[in-house]
């Protein structure tokens, strides 16, 4: 099966809970201690869909949201952005707006979004109702869930969400873009004879 | 939310977000150094950064509006015993960038496609005589200079003809057969599609053994970015864009060098790789009389000189052979040219040493920036610094980029010297090749005595740094006059704009230029200015072609803050990193991002080092063989 690698970035606010949603689906584990946001340049984790395997990079921010000052660099490449709000914080739900114009603006027109109500295991508190969240994410064609990180809820789903909306694999041979990474190992040379 | 605080205390404040300021960011944080990374600026890379088209307008519009010196508040009182104020310049990049113009030669709003007309006597034109190509294009350039002086009016330029030939310069094309005429992409359609433009402000590109490619890799810092090879190396010379040979293959596929041409340069480059007592006699003489001297003819000589060494004639031999070796060995390693390019443009570069510094904890703080210091007068050592909130932060060592520190304290040895650009976007590429997807260095002689040796460099589409239908050209020299005198001359000469002569329709149309000097980095110090003992300044871009100054100045910083940590050591991989499952009784909602720096990763990276080294060995043992003459 071919191995599809994707790159998912993470947006929202800071305490909404974005590192908690990754390392629940890649660790499967949750944990208010522990900050994988460190030394983390991106956590990994492979799904099958349909005949292919999706392999999601997930970038996390880094922190770099916290004063507002995301890199461009950040969005390129990615085929899919999750943005993260939290049910219980109005305040966290009103700067979806500003996120959407954030990946409008910086990230490849292409992009699947979709948006993460997150703490639902915190209903009790909520702030956020999920009617509103959900017609707000119908009107920017998005891909809406509810999720609690902390108890596994909807997480997978989250990501089996974005994995279907994802466009299958062109033409493999788009030979105009050979762009590499560089790695220990010499790339395979793109040599060729004139 | 904006008004949330800094924390108060670092290890390291760094002012400037340029390429050396963000590698120093990245060390000292993997390290375990707590880093705070300001810059006043709204967005990152400071004066190495690069920007959608509709960016560079407004970073042009800003630059254009006279800036009032802002006035800096009295912070005197957040003086505590036997401290002193150090104030920083408060005046924006505007002393590191001049004399900007902008030229627009397409029209405002779409128009109406107009008949192709091709009459094109240029494009036929003698494939076998090597040498002295007579064009016409190159004598007339001469007498027009004085028209272009007068014709080239700022803002908007009227449009010459409306349609284009497909451009068929290549000498050896065979004579085009008119091909229907593309419609010239209007101002409107630049803006438009403005956001898919990356436009440097420095034009640099990596030499695949360079300390940059090095130390992406040895860092992993490289897993941030992807890059592209530098396809072929152009050279300008009697009018005529040429192919230069310079990988074996490429030698021996040449169609402009003879065989017995091909044979010399093959021996000529082979030999070169060990330095012989032949080469050393010449020590202090120069390059050109090396090169004279090996009989290599004309040809071969400019080949060498200008494309190759990437030298001017009176660069003395050693210095010639320097860089002919370094263009050698760092042929082969990725493709065809010693060049990489990043995806996304060189601006990328300072984002993804951003990106690992607060990986490991660094924090970012854009649209913020540091008014003055506080200097312990015993110890002459900058203890705090005093934020453009007016937030005291303490920090044990302070680094910022030069334009941040005000010139009465700078040491001065020369007066600053500038380096003059020009960004063009054209309709179509220097040289017409079967691929469209050429990425091109692009090397000119002074084109006339006392005139700058000039870089271009050709990006096409696939960089991501232009929109399909257009190049990205970015032309540097050292300064002599402003970018505008500089430069215009020979944008007039290679490409096609309202200025040049009406025989010019093979050549590239500029759709829209800009001119600007930009303050070359190159003489400035790190230290030895009036400033405290644990302060470092850190220089702006520099006119070479790679990035050995930079990364050099960045590794020298850092061994200045901390002499016994290693700079840059590899972040771990992703799928290395392990979580221990010792979890908290969970108490609510404090899923907090915010962290302090950990180590726990560090015995990992360890492990994974020792194996990376053997890879390296293996790696090394796989080349080299790209130079060995046939036979």
């Amino acid at each position: 099966m071919a191995i599809r690698e994707l790159k998912v970035c993470l947006l929202g606010d800071t305490g909404v809970g974005k590192s908690s949603i990754v390392c629940r689906f890649v660790q499967d584990h949750f944990d208010h201690n522990i900050s994988p946001t460190i030394g983390a340049s991106f956590l990994t984790k492979t799904v099958p869909c349909g005949n292919e395997l999706h392999k999601f990079l997930i970038w996390d921010t880094a922190g770099q949201e916290r004063f507002h000052s995301l890199a461009p660099m950040y969005y390129r490449g990615s085929a899919a952005a999750v943005i993260v709000y939290d049910i219980t914080k109005l305040d966290s739900f009103q700067t979806l707006k500003k996120w959407v114009k954030e990946l409008k603006e910086h990230g490849p027109e292409d992009i699947v979004v979709a948006i993460a109500g997150n703490k639902n295991d915190l209903g009790d508190i909520r702030e956020v109702p999920m009617k509103e969240a959900k017609e707000f994410a119908e009107s920017i064609a998005a891909i809406f869930i509810e999720t609690s990180a902390r108890n596994a809820v909807n997480i997978e789903e989250l990501f089996q969400k974005i994995s279907k909306q994802i466009p299958p694999l062109e033409n493999p041979e788009v030979e105009s873009n050979e762009s590499f990474k560089l790695t220990r190992q010499p790339a395979p040379s793109a040599r060729r004879c004139c | 939310m904006a008004a949330e605080d800094l924390p108060s205390e670092f290890d390291v404040v760094i002012l400037g977000t340029g390429l050396a300021e963000s590698v120093v960011a990245a060390a000292c944080s993997r390290v375990g150094q707590r880093v705070l990374h300001l810059d006043r600026r709204s967005y990152y890379a400071s004066n190495w950064a690069s920007f959608t088209f509709n960016g560079l307008l407004t970073w042009i519009q800003q630059l254009q509006e006279e800036s009032q010196p802002k006035e800096v508040p009295d912070w005197s009182s957040q003086l505590e015993e036997g401290e002193e104020l150090i104030y920083l310049s408060s005046s924006d990049s505007s002393a590191s960038i001049c004399n900007l113009q902008v030229f627009c030669y397409t029209s405002e709003e779409d128009e109406e496609e107009q008949a192709p007309d091709t009459t094109e006597e240029e494009t036929v034109r003698a494939a076998d005589e090597d040498a002295v190509q007579e064009v016409s294009e190159a004598e007339s350039a001469e007498t027009r200079e004085e028209e272009e002086r007068r014709g080239a009016d700022k803002g908007q330029a009227a449009q010459t003809a409306g349609e284009e030939p497909e451009a068929e310069s290549h000498p050896h094309a065979a004579p085009s057969q008119s091909e229907p005429a593309k419609k010239k992409l209007s101002y409107a359609q630049l803006v438009k599609e403005g956001r898919r433009f990356n436009i440097d402000l420095v034009s640099k590109l990596m030499y695949s053994r360079g300390s940059l490619v090095d130390l992406l890799i040895k860092s992993n810092v490289s897993r941030y970015a992807e890059f592209k090879n530098v396809t072929r190396i152009l050279t300008y010379r009697h009018g005529n864009v040429e192919q230069v040979p310079c990988s074996r293959a490429d030698v021996f596929a040449s169609r402009q060098l003879s065989v017995v041409e091909k044979r010399k340069l093959m021996r000529f480059l082979t030999s070169c790789v060990e330095e012989t007592e032949e080469q050393t006699a010449y020590n202090g003489r120069p390059y050109l009389d090396f090169l004279c001297d090996q009989q290599l003819g004309e040809n071969l000589q400019h080949f060498v000189l200008h494309s190759i060494a990437m030298v001017t004639a009176d660069t003395p031999t050693e210095e010639g052979l320097a860089s002919t070796r370094q263009f050698l060995r760092c042929l082969g390693r990725y493709g065809n040219t010693p060049f990489l390019f990043p995806v996304y443009g060189l601006g990328e570069i300072p984002q993804c040493f951003c990106r690992m510094c607060a990986v490991f904890g660094g924090i970012y703080c854009l649209r913020h920036s540091v008014h003055c210091l506080l200097v312990d007068k015993h110890t002459n050592r900058c203890k705090a610094v005093i934020d453009s909130r007016g937030q005291r932060i303490s920090c044990s060592h302070f680094v910022a980029e030069a334009s941040y520190v005000g010139a009465e304290r700078k040491k001065v040895a020369t007066p600053t010297r500038f380096l003059s650009r020009a960004v063009l976007i054209t309709d179509s590429s220097v040289l017409a090749s079967d691929s469209e997807q050429q990425v091109s260095v692009v090397t000119v002689p002074p084109i006339a005595a006392g005139c700058p040796a000039v870089k271009m460099v050709e990006l096409c589409p696939s960089t991501m740094t232009c929109i399909p239908g257009t190049y990205l050209v970015h032309l540097t020299c050292q300064s002599i006059g402003s970018a505008y005198q500089d430069l215009s001359p020979l944008v007039t000469r290679m490409f096609r704009t309202v200025e040049s002569h009406d025989k010019a329709e093979t050549r590239p149309a500029v759709l829209w230029c800009l001119y600007f000097n930009m303050a070359d980095g190159s003489g400035t110090e790190v230290e030895g200015h009036d400033l405290p003992s644990n302060v470092y300044v850190c220089s702006g871009p520099d006119g070479s072609l790679g990035h050995e100054h930079t990364i050099k100045q960045a590794e020298f910083i850092f061994h200045k803050i901390l002499p016994d940590e290693e700079f840059c050591p590899p972040a771990p991989n992703p799928e290395d990193i392990i979580y221990d499952g010792e979890t908290t009784a969970a108490t609510g909602d404090t899923q907090e991002e915010e962290q302090s720096p950990q180590k726990q990763e560090e015995e990992e990276t360890k492990e994974e080092e020792e194996t990376k080294e053997e890879e390296e060995t293996k790696e090394e043992t796989k080349e080299e063989e790209h130079l060995q003459t046939e036979e």
